[in-house]
């Protein structure tokens, strides 16, 4: 489904991300891992469309994305959260979650001055199924509350389904477990199994190696820019590079 | 049906009695014709900010040049009216198009701008719509003299005095209200919203940040010209000095005071401001330092401005209830 051939990306005289490649299976929880500073957000930033590859392409479900904008990118069928939280703070939590809706919307400017049958119906159906993604995360009962007033782990969640509601076929987490107390990791670990069963693709950065180990299918290893090494959980875990690149070498 | 009941649900009762209030102020008015006049100017301030609120309440885009869009919609109705004989509400709409798809243009290459390089863009905008109307070709403005215009013909009925016009004012604000609030109610208001809030965020969840801002942009500039034509057939007449960059800053300074993004807020803010404004005629040669202060005033003290203010209050109150 994703396929990401040898890309580099390079700022000024820094290279950020360093000949990557890697393919994630359709249905699949992927993890992304690495030392800080090793390219993982860069390396999602460069999928996702805010920064194009110098070498190299990303293919998503045969299509070329290198060059097109975030915006469109979301419209194929990828969709993301963020590692700093970039909720829409002063809109309300249904709110965040229709604008998630946004591109499987239809109606314009016109129809809606005018407010049209169809584009009262199409609101009304929005309302319903941002409803919907709320009880998915168990956010129903704050739906009219501002998002900035929910807690910390609730604004992940709210990410996550404000990033679902559009329906992707592939979902990119950054740290989607950072500022979660054990029990929110836990129904964490619920929700995104949750999130596979609806035939979704996960790709993930997160430091929390129990969650990591235990949910993912494959890992993908980044130092330095440079992939270090791929497997599941256990390959990994037992690899001599990574547990160097982690501990520091002897 | 559904009417009867929330009428019953007292839902209706506000709004009713603000309906009739609003359509009383004439006879309120009846031996003070100035204060008909001033309500006039009210309803054109009010349209012309709850336009500069989409763009700048609700998308967070800056404009400090929105006199300009006033200038053609004024500019642009009176010429046409008197050049090619079309009729004088016509003009207004076909001058506020021509607005919208100018402003269009400027904020397809400004939209890629950051706020304060934009506020730079609109400020020269602004500028350059003024000296155009104050040294134009062929002096077809009539240049520093101004530019004199009939009143609005509709079919036969010459909307030529100021309890005439405060109604046909107060039907334009009705019309022209419930246009921006269906709009900041609709996938389209979301975006808006979306992109003031977190522009990258927006762009990630699918919104063609650039599109909507062009979209408010050109919106708010037709707002602003249906306001400058309506002026203009109001006061039969139009001169620079009404589009000086002086405008544009008590654009600015009824919304900031009245509150951004709401309805209510432009209406508050514009009442306020040109109330303030006939209260201090006697010093007119301080208006610009009285708008500063204000502006700072309601930057400082009041961030939400009058509006702001108010739905703090309601909050308070229903906590306490």
């Amino acid at each position: 489904m994703l396929k990401v051939n040898d890309v580099t990306l390079r700022f000024g005289g820094l290279t950020a991300v360093n000949h990557v490649s890697l393919e994630l299976k359709e249905g699949t929880i992927n993890g992304l891992i690495g030392p800080n500073g090793a390219g993982k957000t860069t390396f999602f930033n460069l999928i996702s469309g805010v920064y194009t590859p110098n070498e190299g392409e990303v293919i998503f479900n045969g299509i070329k994305l290198n060059g097109k904008k975030c915006y469109e990118i979301n419209r194929i069928g990828m969709s993301r959260t963020y590692q700093i939280i970039n909720l829409f703070k002063k809109m309300s939590v249904v709110e965040n979650v229709m604008v998630g809706l946004h591109p499987k919307l239809k109606s314009g400017f016109f129809s809606a001055i005018a407010r049209t049958g169809s584009q009262k119906k199409e609101e009304e159906a929005a309302r319903e199924k941002a409803y919907e993604w709320l009880d998915f995360v168990g956010l129903r009962s704050k739906a009219l509350d501002p998002a900035g007033s929910l807690s910390y782990g609730e604004q992940r969640l709210l990410e996550i389904v404000r990033g679902l509601a559009s329906n992707p076929k592939l979902i990119l987490l950054d740290e989607p477990a950072a500022g979660m107390n054990s029990k929110e990791k836990e129904e964490l670990d619920v929700i995104l199994r949750k999130i596979q069963k609806l035939g979704v693709t996960i790709l993930m950065i997160e430091h929390d190696m129990k969650l990591m180990m235990g949910i993912t299918d494959y890992i993908f290893v980044l130092n330095y820019g440079k992939k270090l090494a791929e497997g599941t959980p256990v390959e990994i875990q037992n690899n001599p590079d990574v547990i160097a690149a982690y501990l520091g070498e002897d | 049906m559904n009417k009867m009941k929330n009428l019953m649900n007292g839902k209706m009762v506000p709004k009713l009695l603000l309906a009739v209030i609003l359509l009383l102020v004439p006879l309120l008015f009846q031996n003070f014709n100035y204060g008909l006049l001033i309500c006039g100017f009210i309803a054109v301030y009010v349209i012309a900010i709850s336009g500069l609120d989409l763009v700048f309440g609700y998308c967070g885009q800056i404009s400090m040049g929105h006199a300009a869009f006033f200038a053609i919609g004024a500019y642009g109705s009176a010429i046409m009216h008197k050049y090619l004989h079309i009729p004088a509400l016509l003009t207004m709409i076909i001058a506020s198009v021509a607005a919208a798809l100018i402003g269009a243009l400027l904020a397809y290459p400004a939209s890629k701008l950051v706020f304060h390089f934009l506020s730079l863009a609109t400020v020269a905008f602004g500028e350059i719509v003024y000296q155009l109307a104050a040294q134009s070709p062929g002096g077809i403005t009539g240049n520093f003299t101004g530019f004199y215009t009939e009143s609005i013909n509709l079919f036969g009925f010459q909307i030529n005095t100021n309890t005439r016009f405060y109604y046909f004012a107060l039907v334009c604000v009705v019309i022209f209200l419930s246009a921006k609030h269906r709009l900041v109610h609709s996938r389209e208001g979301r975006a808006f919203l979306a992109i003031r809030e977190n522009a990258h965020a927006a762009d990630g969840m699918g919104i063609n940040v650039r599109k909507y801002k062009v979209m408010a942009f050109a919106t708010s500039a037709f707002y602003t010209a249906i306001a400058g034509g309506m002026y203009v057939h109001f006061v039969k007449f139009i001169s620079p000095e009404t589009v000086s960059n002086k405008q544009s800053v008590m654009f600015l300074t009824m919304l900031l005071f009245g509150g951004t993004s709401s309805l209510a807020g432009p209406v508050l803010g514009a009442a306020s401001v040109l109330l303030l404004n006939e209260g201090l005629r006697f010093a007119e040669r301080y208006q610009m330092l009285i708008y500063g202060v204000l502006l700072l005033a309601a930057i400082l003290l009041m961030p939400g401005g009058i509006y702001g203010v108010i739905q703090k209050g309601q909050q308070k109150l229903r906590r306490v209830k």
